[in-house]
């Protein structure tokens, strides 16, 4: 299945600003921030810690709501889903 | 169906004309409209911002703020149009329009419009000039970003 991933900000820079990545059926949260980490390389560190994990300040959303810490490891992914991340938000 | 037209809600990438902003707000109820120009400002040799935003949820939260206002304030209208795209200084980067009976309550809603806004609406800006580019920090709070 395909999920379109969006960046914003800093985070655009580092992972690109509009991916289709394709993914097993199935696939929860945490398998495509785990893709994400392994495409932001070195600079990932402005995402995850040290021990992989999101930064506390990151949001991330799944077709526009958000998406709570304790849902990475159940909330299942459906084909066309739209998942967006992005740091502390700064308009105005 | 509520009793005023429809309030100007958006994201743009065309140059806010503020003037014909207000003028559009204006009805015959109100006797105060409150205007907060947020505008490109040069810190330390800043020349211009580059401003982006997650537009479809940044114009569903700036509509959730409008509505929160309108409920908690005795107000008549509440327009806002954040520009995104290049800047330079002097640019206006948000207008905020607020209708009411009176001036009280109409400064009171501006206020409270604009912090709302820069907790939660979607929306990044980065700096550019004389010592290179940066991110402007955005707000790390708890209640920081999109409520849902």
């Amino acid at each position: 299945m395909k999920i379109r991933v969006k960046a914003f900000a800093r985070f655009r820079e580092i992972l690109g600003s509009d991916l289709p990545i394709e993914f097993p059926d199935g696939a929860v949260m945490a398998t495509i921030l785990a893709a994400l980490r392994g495409r932001a390389g070195d600079e990932g560190d402005a995402i995850f810690d040290g021990a992989g994990r999101l930064r506390t300040h990151v949001i991330l959303m799944r077709n526009g709501r958000r998406v709570k810490r304790d849902e990475l490891d159940t909330l299942v992914l459906a084909d066309g889903d739209e998942v967006a991340i992005f740091p502390p938000v700064a308009g105005g | 169906m509520r009793g005023y037209i429809m309030d100007m809600i958006s994201i743009t990438r065309d140059v806010i004309d503020t003037g014909a902003m207000i003028e559009a707000a204006k009805r015959p109820g109100m006797g105060a409209l409150v205007t907060f120009c947020g505008v490109v400002r040069d810190d330390d040799g800043v020349e211009r911002i580059e401003l982006e935003a997650y537009e479809d949820v940044a114009v569903r939260e700036l509509e959730t703020i409008r509505d929160e206002a309108m409920r908690e304030f005795p107000i008549e209208s509440v327009d806002i149009i954040h520009r995104i795209g290049s800047l330079r200084v002097g640019e206006t980067i948000l207008l905020v329009i607020v209708g009411a009976g009176h001036r009280k309550e109409a400064f009171a809603a501006s206020e409270h419009i604009i912090d709302r806004l820069k907790q939660t609406v979607p929306i990044w800006k980065k700096e550019f000039g004389r010592d290179g580019d940066r991110w402007v920090p955005g707000d790390y709070g708890k209640t920081s970003g999109p409520a849902q």
